[in-house]
């Protein structure tokens, strides 16, 4: 039992099943809390499902340096955080195999586009003048680092402290840890939230607090947040390996690609602005597969095993919001960093939630009350 | 500032056009556009399902910025992909403005000419107003006057290179030959200096997106390339001097007994 018990509410409705939902869940739930999930979609779902959370095509990388280049110092410090508190939880979720490593990640570019190595470089330079945990490396150095991969690439940046998540895995781990744990779920179900009230097209339940953690299903009541396409490729070959992820720069795209459990490589994602949640182009399949075949030739006789599209849900900022109203706390467009802010995020709210004077990340929420 | 920047009958103040493309957030493409001073905005819907108008939550942050948009059809890699998505553009935003690019290399993304010229006088007979990105060859952008272009977007360098202006001499040939067509030097800018000197060459704006867009702090790299526009153009009418050569004098120099010189 936890310290806060007392103080946390009773009752809470989480409505939306992704990660910050299960998350949410499974942390009220350790604490004694009566939750009851609402998901839109199967609590369980499939690729292709007309809902499937953003958190399931997501390839789970903790980057915070690769991602303080396209956004900010806090998405940064965020991601420092996530890199402490992932191993810190998934020390106490059951599981077959590792979900989170931290090996690094690896920044490659081909010969000609070796600029775009550069430019990666100086904008880290510029966003965190004072970081010391890259490092530029050569042939060689790569080569040791990951012997299949394409001995083309002369020149590369190892971001030493970055790590990545198992996602599905874990997913669907969360999700049995929190039945276990006696949660009452309601997937399927489609949801209206409102301060202590959750309401579905024939009900409503009242709760002490309602988490709006819907992601771009929470479109319908917020207007401002928008959806931002990405496509990703998952291949699977036992001709090829990697210990980390690797991110291929070009002038065109910047793909990167994630090694997951039973020889699966994901590779993503594409960016466009567009709330098209519809299959795949070719256009983009070809820039995938081709990235892929471009970092070992040895995907040619890879199987592809799912084409994957979300909705990635965000704000004009591309950053995160945490609003907070009387019995109801929405958290939504964390963009493209699922896995990198969901720590941050989750511990701010329950330190919000247990009225505990320091809150993790203090700045992210904005108390309406 | 003036008024003086007439394109197909439209005057602007501001001889900047910005692209929307690149940016790391939409909020940092709305305070680009600001502080741009731009009036004019381009943007490309060719990834976006534009049929079913999926690209709808963006553009309406776009069209927010109260800029005159410019949709452009880049990607597209034949005549016909570019027709129609000039269609689809004009059905979705209600101008007959467009940015045409025929991509002819999909590394570098230069334009094809060809392809250009014959897209081009497709879309003018369907009543287009075409804004061609073409490369700077004299012949071509004749070409294009000729199918009833009014204004011309030479590339300065390769879409996102960042080279500046690369060929000085067909530049500057095309500005003495075509003196009273609108010309935009469209893509491969990287410093405001190049811009700068674009416009001190008599060129009537200038078109960008990746400079400010991959720049660290994109807003105040387009106050940066607004400066500059508007010193090349006030340079221009100002009227450069001539270089001279100073390194051997042409007449006694005072001071200097002239059996030294």
């Amino acid at each position: 039992m936890t310290s806060n018990l007392h103080q946390l509410p009773e009752t809470v409705g989480i409505a939306g099943a992704g990660l910050l939902g299960r998350l949410f869940a499974w942390k009220l739930l350790q604490s004694g809390c009566k939750v009851t999930l609402f998901e839109a979609g199967q609590f369980a779902p499939k690729p292709g499902d007309t809902f499937f959370p953003a958190a399931f095509t997501a390839a789970g990388m903790i980057a915070p340096l690769s991602e303080a280049v396209v956004s900010d110092q806090n998405i940064y410090r965020m991601g420092q955080f996530a890199l402490q508190q992932w191993p810190e939880w998934l020390k106490t979720l059951p599981s077959v195999e590792p979900f989170f490593y931290q090996r690094g990640s690896l920044v490659v570019a081909h010969p000609q586009d070796v600029s775009e190595l550069t430019q990666f470089e100086q904008e880290l330079q510029f966003v965190l003048p004072e970081c010391n945990t890259y490092a530029r490396i050569n042939q060689q150095q790569i080569h040791e680092l990951e012997p299949d991969l394409n001995p083309v690439f002369s020149e590369g940046l190892l971001l030493s402290e970055e790590g990545h998540i198992n996602n599905r895995q874990l997913l669907t781990a969360l999700g049995k840890e929190i039945i276990r744990l006696g949660v009452t779920l309601r997937d399927q179900t489609s949801v209206n939230v409102q301060p202590n009230k959750i309401v579905t097209n024939t009900n409503e339940e009242t709760f002490d607090w309602v988490i709006d953690c819907r992601g771009y299903g929470a479109k319908v009541q917020d207007k401002k947040l928008r959806g931002v396409r990405g496509e990703t490729l998952a291949v699977q070959t036992k001709e090829f390996s990697l210990q980390r992820p690797v991110r291929l720069m070009h002038p065109r795209y910047q793909l990167y690609i994630v090694p997951k459990p039973h020889n699966i490589f994901l590779i993503g994602a594409t960016q466009i602005e567009s709330e098209d949640k519809s299959a795949v182009s070719l256009q983009s399949s070809l820039e995938l597969s081709s990235a892929l075949y471009t970092l070992s030739s040895a995907f040619a006789e890879a199987r592809i095993i799912e084409l994957g599209v979300n909705l990635r849900p965000a704000y004009q900022d591309n950053l995160p919001r945490i609003q907070i109203q009387h019995g109801l706390i929405t958290a939504n467009g964390l963009f493209r960093h699922g896995y990198l802010l969901a720590p941050a995020i989750i511990e701010s709210v329950l330190a919000y939630l247990g009225n505990k004077e320091q809150t993790v990340f203090c700045n992210l929420l904005q108390d309406h009350r | 500032m003036e008024n003086d920047f007439l394109l197909y009958g439209e005057h602007f103040s501001s001889r900047f056009l910005l692209g929307t493309a690149l940016y790391a957030s939409p909020q940092l493409m709305r305070d680009a556009i600001t502080q741009s001073r731009c009036e004019i905005v381009t943007l490309g819907l060719r990834r976006q399902n534009p049929t079913e108008k999926s690209g709808d939550a963006f553009w309406q942050l776009i069209q927010e910025s109260g800029c005159r948009l410019l949709p452009n059809t880049a990607g597209c890699k034949s005549v016909k992909e570019a027709v129609t998505l000039a269609e689809m553009s004009r059905e979705i935003f209600n101008t007959d403005w467009i940015k045409l690019e025929v991509v002819g290399d999909d590394y570098n993304l230069q334009p094809d000419p060809f392809g250009l010229l014959e897209a081009s006088e497709i879309l003018i007979k369907k009543g287009f107003k075409v804004l061609p990105y073409c490369t700077d060859d004299l012949i071509l952008c004749k070409r294009l006057l000729d199918v009833g272009c009014e204004v011309l977007m030479p590339w300065g360098a390769p879409i996102g290179t960042g080279q500046g202006l690369l060929n000085r001499y067909s530049l500057k040939t095309l500005r003495e030959r075509i003196k009273d067509v609108p010309m935009i030097i469209d893509a491969g800018l990287g410093a405001p200096s190049q811009a700068t000197e674009a416009m001190e060459m008599g060129f009537d704006g200038i078109l960008l997106n990746t400079a400010v867009a991959k720049a660290h702090n994109p807003p105040l790299m387009a106050e940066a390339f607004a400066d500059a526009i508007d010193a090349g153009r006030k340079a221009f009418k100002a009227g450069l001097i001539q270089k001279r050569q100073t390194a051997s004098p042409s007449t006694p120099t005072i001071g200097q007994p002239f059996w030294h010189q």
